[in-house]
């Protein structure tokens, strides 16, 4: 039976208002989950709730071993890169989230180069390693968020409407990675996807957010 | 005209009255002095500023010059070299102390328990002028650039404390929701994320104070802390204004240069001029050297 890494029960999400409320869902390991909805209904609150980044206003949410130093990578709706910064340097953002800090800096950051131009690589980003992230294109801006991940290592990847602006071609291969990554480090997804027949294609399961209520949609494709 | 340019105009209009409205009331109605002014100030200049004493860019007889260039050993010289390392070092060290301050002081950052106590030391620090840092600075450390140091360190940190974290309350959240997820501690946010991320403002502040302390650094002078302002002191209460001038103008040649200086470094940073900086240490460095100074890119290695 698969390992269950997150679970919300009987949540309630908003800030004022309540957005979402009686959220009950189980997260397993090998899960990519898709949630969508008209805009401004609280998927991107409930992915902050999960991020551990907002509290809910009420119910309960239990975080199974990935609440720590590395445990969750959240790729924001604009990607939360820092746009002065090179590609290496967001890229080694999420090495450094995904290992223990040492007092040796200069072997710490050495070790972490290794990962950083391993995932870099892997995105076809190269040739752009030292190019600051306002100078690139929309979709290698996703591609950097994407070898951030990749070099974090999370167990749970938080994405929200990230490939929105993408072509099918770039959507495939980027989510081959996505899905390549959680088979072969145990890890699972949620992602926030406003294109329904686009959330079919890509997950494993689709939840829906109707009445202030998360509900599921269909099934999507089989794992 | 459409309007809002209409009602633009208006407000200006209104503005420009309500300051004419508010001067007649502060000189009383008395706008004499304002004809005679003109007047007073042409005399002034030609009989007393212009032309300027060059003898002050002149090697002093005492101590004796040891350079075959006589400029390095006058007053102007002497003086303004003071008042550069002065403003150089306040600068550094009231960069250093602001950076620290406004991380705890940024809302976007820290919880309130940590910000609103910040934020009124670093309101404490601002409020004294330099002048009065520096009078209070004279009287613990006695007369010369130490005290000259310590009052722009402070006036420093309290002045670009609180630029910089309005500056850092402005940045977007997306940035810090991604690191915080990631279980970032708050020094790693702070210098691998918001540090870079408002680089070019921050830069450009620092550059600016830096030329704002060189300025300053001339008055404190008239307080004893050391710096070309002693000779604009002395020579102020002599009644030597034409000595007064030559210091001026060299005091106006040098904020050029920093201006100058400060363009060059900040255009680096534009998107015009970019550094391919792979981290935010490398700022001040050309982009050949940037690269150079971290290891090669995997492009080269492949080919």
């Amino acid at each position: 039976m698969p390992e269950s890494i997150l679970s919300l029960k009987n949540l309630t999400i908003g800030y004022e208002d309540e957005l979402i409320h009686s959220i009950d869902l189980q997260v397993e390991i090998g899960d990519i989950i898709a949630i969508v909805g008209p805009s401004g209904l609280g998927k991107t609150t409930l992915l902050r709730v999960i991020a551990g980044l907002i509290t809910p206003l009420n119910g309960e949410i239990t975080w199974r071993k990935i609440r720590k130093r590395g445990g969750i990578g959240y790729i924001p709706q604009r990607l939360g890169l820092v746009r002065h910064a090179s590609v290496f340097h967001n890229v080694d953002l999420g090495a450094r989230a995904g290992t223990t800090p040492s007092w040796n800096i200069f072997r710490w950051s050495k070790e972490r180069s290794i990962d950083v131009k391993e995932a870099i690589d892997e995105m076809g980003l190269s040739e752009k390693m030292y190019q600051p992230i306002r100078k690139l294109s929309g979709g290698q801006q996703r591609r950097v968020a994407t070898a951030r991940t990749l070099a974090q290592k999370p167990k749970l990847i938080l994405a929200d409407e990230f490939l929105s602006e993408l072509d099918q071609d770039n959507v495939n291969n980027i989510m081959n990675v996505f899905k390549s990554y959680i088979e072969n480090n145990d890890a699972a997804m949620i992602l926030v996807e406003h294109d329904i027949e686009r959330a079919k294609k890509i997950s494993t399961k689709i939840l829906e957010i109707k009445d202030s209520q998360l509900r599921i949609f269909s099934s999507g494709v089989e794992k | 005209m459409n309007r809002g340019n209409s009602r633009l105009i208006l407000l200006i209009s209104f503005l420009l009255f309500f300051c004419i409205v508010v001067l007649n009331d502060l000189v009383q109605g008395d706008w004499g002095n304002l004809s005679e002014g003109w007047g007073n100030l042409i005399h002034f200049w030609n009989d007393s500023l212009w032309p300027p004493d060059w003898s002050m860019l002149e090697a002093q007889s005492y101590p004796e010059c040891q350079v075959s260039i006589g400029f390095f050993c006058s007053k102007a010289y002497l003086g303004m070299l003071e008042t550069i390392k002065m403003a150089f070092v306040a600068t550094i060290f009231g960069f250093i102390g602001a950076i620290s301050l406004s991380t705890l002081a940024a809302k976007n950052l820290v919880p309130s328990f940590v910000y609103f106590p910040v934020r009124i030391i670093l309101a404490i620090t601002r409020s004294l002028p330099s002048i009065i840092w520096a009078i209070l600075f004279v009287v613990v450390f006695g007369l010369g650039p130490l005290a000259g140091v310590l009052a722009m360190t402070f006036y420093t940190i309290g002045y670009l404390g609180k630029l910089q974290y309005e500056e850092l309350e402005g940045m977007h959240r997306e940035p810090l929701d991604a690191a915080r997820a990631m279980g970032l501690t708050h020094s790693e946010i702070v210098t691998n994320v918001v540090i870079p991320e408002s680089s070019n403002t921050l830069l450009s502040q620092l550059l600016f104070m830096f030329e704002y302390n060189v300025r300053h650094g001339t008055v404190l002078g008239l307080v004893g802390a050391g710096g070309i302002g002693y000779y604009l002191n002395y020579y102020m209460q002599l009644f030597l204004y034409q000595k007064v001038m030559a210091f001026l103008v060299v005091i106006f040649i040098v904020v050029i240069i920093i201006d100058l200086f400060s363009m060059f470094i900040r255009s680096f940073v534009t998107d015009e001029g970019d550094i391919n900086k792979p981290s935010w240490v490398s700022i001040f460095l050309s982009p050949k050297q940037a690269r150079k100074f971290h290891e090669k890119p995997i492009v080269e290695e492949s080919e």
